[in-house]
């Protein structure tokens, strides 16, 4: 037996989202390469030739141009969900995203919360904008 | 606090049926499963003409799990995140592009951190406030130091990998060097003036400890300090792919006087929240491949996992002297490959190699051997 602090919602609710969806993008990218092997035409990039590439010391964009025909963009799982590299690309941007909804619940936790924490509602949703906009690709330096 | 409230006695329950065991052990049977198949399919699959067999690319896909989780493990028991091995050590030892290695640490960086959120969060060890604040600032420098080095290797080629290789090798021999000393950290930080600015902010969150079997309440400071240097961690971890964890622990500790065994627990938040700011840049110019990257995810993860586990139950000391032989044979790489391609000195012969990484290992042999002897 022993004492415990009761945490506060919004940390609860942060620390659940984020592991959870961090469990499930981890067997989304255990699967993701044996949907690969399955069928190595259905992929964007054929799994025989681009580790071959990568290992040559390549760049990015040169792997890509020469296996691939050109990189379809980050968010090439829309299009090709159902491909192994479409899925596993899926369940990598799932975890890269996972601050977003966590966030967000994080902030309606700290709404609900008596007295409101308005600061520290606007800053998580703050950090949710910040990851939203880089997803996006709006700003760019090159 | 207004918020820390003692809650009723709780029953307990087999420790099997608590997280992160279910969840962990639904994971490695996924693996498992997930490997067999792999195995299955790729040993059987025709090789296309000018293709890597299907043989091959198992190993590669099971190489990699592997070395993540061995990296996870080590890193996790040392203290500190995956990241700060694995894009070393690649860049060192690998002719893999700087920018698709970098880019991978960055996701083992982030998902070590994302996986130790959890656990943080509901122990009640790490603050979500003073990581939300901290992120605010940091998210800011690791997108730019992100873009940053998507601008260096697009405009300066060889110099740029060369430069990279070599700063990196810099700041590792530093990090190891740091690891020796111990640096200044404090485990309960002295407080003797809250600024105003920081006493408005009421970042402080109790915490039970369960060595003093009571729970800790503690008062911060120089806010706005922490918030310009994480700035600077941030652009760190986003140009070179690193975790920041051992700049992110110092800077809370020493700066804002967060105690130690806190300011650790939000460094792993801290990280997985940050960078997945600073990811999105790699994951838009192509950086990230997935079959490649997925393998280091799931090593990272699990080796996360399980690496926690261990670390409740053993003494460590040694890990920490082992790990800090590989930074330095690792910076030894990272500088020899950096004016290599710098065009400085000729490729290293493996003679060299081998002879440097025997040196460091008699030298970490005889601090095992003397810390085990000293009972550490």
């Amino acid at each position: 037996m022993e004492e415990k602090l009761k945490m506060p919602v919004s940390q609860k609710l942060y620390g659940e989202f984020i592991y959870w969806i961090t469990v499930v993008s981890a067997i989304i990218c255990m699967v993701g390469p044996v949907i690969a092997m399955l069928s190595v035409e259905n992929n964007v990039m054929n799994p025989h030739y681009f580790f071959a590439e990568i290992f040559a010391g390549k760049s990015a964009a040169e792997v890509w141009q020469t296996v691939g025909g050109g990189f379809p963009g980050g968010h090439f799982y829309l299009k090709h969900p159902f491909t192994g590299d479409g899925f596993t690309q899926f369940g990598l941007a799932l975890g890269c995203l996972c601050a977003i909804p966590a966030l967000i619940a994080a902030a309606i936790g700290y709404l609900r919360q008596k007295p409101k924490v308005y600061l520290y509602a606007c800053l998580c949703i703050w950090v949710a904008f910040m990851v939203a906009v880089s997803a996006v690709g709006f700003v760019k330096s090159h | 606090m207004a918020q820390s409230v003692v809650d009723a006695p709780v029953k307990k329950r087999s420790k099997y049926l608590e997280s992160p065991w279910p969840e962990a052990l639904l994971m490695v049977a996924v693996l498992i499963l997930c490997y067999i198949a792999l195995a299955f399919i790729s040993f059987g699959a025709e090789t296309p003409p000018g293709g890597m067999s299907g043989g091959r690319i198992f190993m590669c896909l099971f190489g990699f799990f592997f070395l993540s989780f061995v990296i996870a493990l080590v890193a996790v028991v040392a203290g500190i995140g995956g990241g700060v091995l694995f894009t070393p050590i690649l860049l060192a030892f690998t002719s893999l592009d700087s920018l698709i290695v970098r880019a991978t640490g960055l996701i083992v960086a982030m998902f070590s951190g994302l996986i130790s959120t959890g656990p943080f969060m509901r122990g009640g060890l790490a603050n979500l406030r003073i990581c939300v604040f901290c992120a605010a600032a940091y998210g800011m420098g690791a997108f730019t130091g992100a873009q940053g080095a998507i601008y260096v290797a697009k405009y300066l080629g060889a110099i740029g990998e060369g430069i990279v290789r070599l700063a990196l090798g810099g700041i590792l021999i530093g990090l190891a060097t740091f690891f020796i000393v111990g640096g200044k950290k404090i485990e309960w930080p002295e407080v003797k003036k809250i600024d105003g600015f920081t006493k408005k902010l009421k970042l402080g969150l109790p915490y039970y400890e369960p060595s003093l079997k009571k729970v800790m309440h503690y008062p911060l400071t120089r806010a706005w300090q922490t918030l310009c240097a994480i700035v600077g961690v941030g652009m760190l971890s986003g140009f070179f792919g690193l975790g920041a964890g051992w700049a992110i622990v110092p800077t809370q500790n020493l700066i804002m006087a967060v105690p130690l065994k806190v300011a650790a627990a939000n460094s792993g938040v801290l990280l997985g929240m940050g960078d997945c700011v600073a990811v999105w840049p790699y994951l838009l110019m192509g950086a990230i491949i997935p079959l490649f990257a997925a393998p280091w995810l799931v090593g990272q993860v699990l080796g996360g996992l399980l690496g926690a586990q261990i670390l409740i139950r053993i003494k460590a000391g040694f890990v920490r002297l082992i790990l800090i032989g590989i930074m330095f044979f690792t910076s030894f790489g990272l500088v020899c490959k950096g004016l290599n391609l710098l065009g400085v000195i000729g490729p290293v012969p493996m003679t060299v190699n081998g002879a440097v990484f025997v040196g460091i290992m008699i030298i970490v042999v005889r601090g095992v051997i003397k810390q085990i002897k000293s009972g550490g």
